[in-house]
């Protein structure tokens, strides 16, 4: 029997459930990035501290690092497996091919992971109970193993984008997977940031230290890390725009850049106006100020960077070769993976997909509303919206509230059928399905209410079912 | 359609990188780790609770409320990093069945996230109030942490239960041929499979409690009276807690499915001799006996169960055509050797020095100086890092070299 791997599809009206991975994915980048950053301050600070025989700095990273117990150590390690579950959810394929390509690094990963995790505790918890070398061994292996956490994912993040050359495809080795074009672009720009992101997070920590003599010299101390991290971040960034592939360069330009750019630059000087400000006057940093510094940088930057990153590999969710429909776009033959497209071009999802109840497998005028709705969920909803006025790209929208079928139809088997638009898979369906589908949308274009005309047409053809049918009695 | 066929389609169509069983061996092995700090920190926050509303100003009941309630924190940070791995391995050679079962229950899947955060959050603002002669509303936020605790210990169960059950996922999915794509049910609970589980909370902080006795033999400030509260209260759930869970877990084995041959299976019948075994044991526990031993044989039990669950998922999986021996292998060399040799080196080295210099800092009252094999063990933690380091930058530079440039 001919059938594609498919999973059932869990939507989320409204925003989908790429907004609801993007929600999860900021909470655990700001999380994970503030942690590594923070390591390797703690391991200055404390090199400092011992060097200098400052044991009052040790004080201050007690501080943080309880700080960091509750919001990387609780919230960015249960939003690490949390990304896993939303991506499982949205993407079952895509977060399979990803699984089964990487597995051994993030095994790897999971090492650290658990090493981190005693380690935060240990160095925490033991300041001030072992002798202070120890200490410090333990400080310095801490902030290289976070290191090593990041190290492991921006491989496979960056995969995620594209490999960046054809090695992969015909080897299948996890090696041309991992070492892909943008990794080390992509290494610097998230090296640099977690610096800004821990230094920040540290002067919301100093504005709480009532010592000034010692608020002075930490802050003197963290504020020109984070400026040279902000600074390196910068030039990585550019950089790795350098690294992208055509579709997502397309997808910035168009898409992304006008409305983010704004926010990115604000972002730039907001962080690096409030760095200034703190080596200037150290004994200046408010509390407030400096909760509502990270507030902004963490939402309007975080927020618009994961986003981008999200949407520039469009259409693809991993390695240029799964669709975010989670269709096979191409043939790896290093893995022994053939592309799906042709075969659903010939044969159509209603026959390839598994999860298609018998009663939707051939459309008929009583069910063509609720198959088109169907299809749609299957082939579009992983980065669009079915619902007007809703955040995610929302497709009634995007056809400005067309409600001509053959209009809709004509773009479905035109652009789209060809992959003609560099950032949507192309996605090839027989007449039926291209209609129903354009009949959904039409309908609901025309601002009818989609669930009331399906519940009723199911009704009816129930009832012309049962009518037709003889009785026994 | 066959859905066994269509679950051996729904296999990643990458394979696998090394052979299955192997992935099937770590699984099983790192679920053991996940599920004794899951077991400790229900048991643990259970009887922070309990001593936090039994303490009155005598006794030790403040002090162990206090004590447990850190354990707790503690354990669920290391429960969740270490239930990781076995998501991650059940990933590599169930796919079909546990992607199928998240997103058919798709906001519990996300649900659970959040309610783990929000506990997690509850239990830490109890750990911050809950020192001497706290106030007694306080109680409600390890309440509510415990609860949620619970509520996810529920979600995974009924994740890992819907994954055994294809026969019935298109039932769920599309109830009289109607798609419902919102995820918005658990739609199979075992429930004495779920309470045996979670029922072992209280032997195992029984276990805990005895060994933690023995950890703090050298202490001063650890008295001898308060030690022999600690282990004469764990021997007593232990012994108490293995009887309790007996019950359920003859429920779940009478609920196997007939013709599974699952009912009298020598796992099953192996894990409900280990139960009365180790019932027996601490309820006799004598004097002399090392305080750790009791909780290695409560590893032991747990090695079991781990084992009697994978029996029980192959013996669901069979009939459909499932066999994970039977999954696509491409052997990646590299990316093997990377595991073993960080697990090995960084876990060994680098997990061994975390866990000897908090071991034995613990044991001393005051400030510990390392002695010459920890000094060096230290040392040894941070250049098996620089090396693993330098290594990974070398050996990556060349494939991304040869890859992008030449």
């Amino acid at each position: 029997m001919d059938m594609l791997g498919m999973y059932p599809t869990f939507y989320v009206p409204g925003i989908g459930t790429a907004w609801v991975m993007g929600i999860i994915g900021v909470i655990h980048v700001v999380a994970s990035h503030t942690s590594v950053g923070a390591s390797f301050l703690f391991a200055l600070l404390e090199t400092k501290a011992v060097r200098e025989n400052k044991p009052q700095l040790m004080e201050f990273i007690r501080k943080y690092g309880m700080f960091l117990l509750v919001f990387s150590y609780i919230i960015g390690s249960i939003t690490g497996p949390g990304i896993w579950y939303a991506i499982t959810v949205a993407s079952p394929r895509g977060v399979g091919g990803l699984i089964h390509n990487f597995v051994w690094v993030w095994a790897a990963e999971w090492v650290y992971f658990t090493v981190e995790v005693i380690g935060v505790y240990g160095l925490v918890y033991l300041i001030g109970k072992v002798d202070a070398k120890s200490h410090l061994k333990l400080t310095w292996s801490f902030a290289l193993a976070s290191w090593a956490t990041m190290l492991l994912i921006v491989g496979i993040l960056s995969f995620m984008m594209w490999p960046g050359h054809d090695n992969w495809y015909q080897t299948g080795s996890t090696n041309d997977a991992f070492y892909n074009l943008n990794f080390f672009a992509h290494l610097g720009t998230r090296t640099g940031s977690m610096f800004v992101m821990a230094v920040v997070v540290g002067l919301m920590v100093a504005s709480r230290i009532e010592d000034m003599a010692l608020r002075r010299s930490v802050v003197k101390f963290l504020a020109p890390i984070g400026l040279v991290g902000g600074l390196f971040a910068v030039m990585m960034f550019l950089y790795y725009l350098q690294t992208l592939p055509h579709n997502a360069v397309v997808m910035l330009n168009t898409h992304l850049l006008p409305v983010y750019a704004q926010g990115m630059v604000a972002v730039f000087v907001v962080s690096t106006l409030w760095l200034l400000f703190a080596w200037w006057k150290p004994h200046r940093i408010y509390t407030a100020l400096a909760v509502a510094a990270f507030a902004f940088i963490a939402v309007v930057g975080v927020w618009p960077e994961e986003r981008m990153r999200e949407s520039m590999r469009k259409p693809y969710v991993a390695g240029q070769y799964i669709y975010g429909n989670q269709v096979i776009a191409r043939d790896v033959p290093g893995k022994g993976i053939s592309g799906e497209v042709d075969r659903i071009a010939e044969k159509g999802l209603l026959q390839l997909h598994p999860f298609i109840p018998d009663r939707l497998r051939v459309v008929n005028d009583g069910n063509r509303l609720e198959v088109g709705q169907l299809l749609a969920k299957v082939a579009c909803a992983n980065c669009h919206a079915l619902e007007r006025g809703t955040p995610l790209r929302n497709i009634p929208d995007k056809f400005h509230g067309a409600t001509d079928e053959d209009l809709i139809a004509a773009f479905l088997q035109g652009p789209l059928k060809h992959g003609a638009q560099p950032y949507m898979p192309r996605i090839d369906l027989p007449e039926t399905e291209v209609r129903a589908i354009a009949h959904f949308l039409a309908v609901t274009n025309s601002g009818q209410d989609v669930e009331r005309l399906i519940a009723q047409q199911r009704s009816a053809t129930r009832v012309a079912a049962d009518a037709s049918t003889p009785r026994s009695e | 359609m066959d859905i066994g066929t269509v679950m051996n389609t729904m296999r990643d169509p990458a394979g696998v990188p090394a052979h299955p069983v192997l992935f099937q061996a770590l699984m099983v092995l790192t679920w053991v780790l996940h599920i004794a700090f899951v077991h400790l920190t229900l048991g643990a926050a259970g009887l922070a609770i309990f001593s936090f509303h039994r303490c009155s100003r005598e006794g030790y009941w403040e002090r162990l409320s206090m004590a447990m309630t850190k354990v707790a924190k503690v354990g669920v940070s290391l429960l969740i990093v270490l239930g990781v791995a076995p998501l991650l391995f059940t990933q590599v050679i169930y796919d079909p069945q546990w992607y199928a079962s998240n997103v058919l229950s798709g906001r519990w899947a996300i649900g659970f996230i959040f309610t783990l955060i929000l506990g997690y959050c509850s239990w830490f603002a109890f750990y911050y109030a809950n020192h001497e002669g706290a106030k007694r509303h306080i109680g409600v936020f390890a309440w509510v942490g415990l609860l949620l605790f619970c509520l996810d210990g529920l979600i995974m169960h009924a994740l890992s239960y819907q994954a055994l059950l294809p026969g019935q996922w298109m039932d769920w999915y599309a109830p009289g041929g109607v798609v419902d794509t919102r995820g918005a049910a658990l739609h199979a609970i075992q429930w004495p499979r779920y309470l045996f589980i979670m029922s072992l909370s209280v032997p195992a902080v029984g276990l805990f409690l005895i060994a933690y006795a023995h950890y703090f033999a050298r202490r001063e400030d650890r008295e001898p009276a308060y030690r022999a509260f600690a282990r004469s209260l764990g021997q007593r759930l232990a012994s108490r807690g293995f009887v309790l869970a007996l019950l359920p877990l003859l429920g779940w084995q009478m609920s196997h499915p007939a013709g599974s041959g699952l009912v009298a299976h020598p796992v099953g019948v192996l894990l409900v001799l280990a139960v009365i075994a180790m019932a027996g044991w601490t309820w006799r526990l004598r004097e002399g006996t090392h305080g750790y031993l009791p909780l290695v044989g409560g590893l032991g039990l747990l090695a079991v169960l781990a084992l009697w669950r994978e029996v029980v998922r192959i013996a669901h999986l069979k009939p459909f055509g499932y066999d994970i021996a039977n999954y696509v292998v491409h052997i990646d060399w590299p990316s093997t050797l990377l595991f073993f040799a960080t697990l090995t080196g960084v876990g060994g080295l680098v997990g061994g020095y975390y866990l000897t210099l908090i071991y034995r800092a613990g044991r001393v009252q005051g400030l510990y100086t390392a002695s010459r094999g920890v000094a060096r063990l230290g040392s040894g933690a941070v250049a098996i890092l620089a090396v693993w380091i330098a290594v990974f930058f070398i050996y990556g530079i060349a494939i991304w070299v040869r890859n992008s440039f030449l």
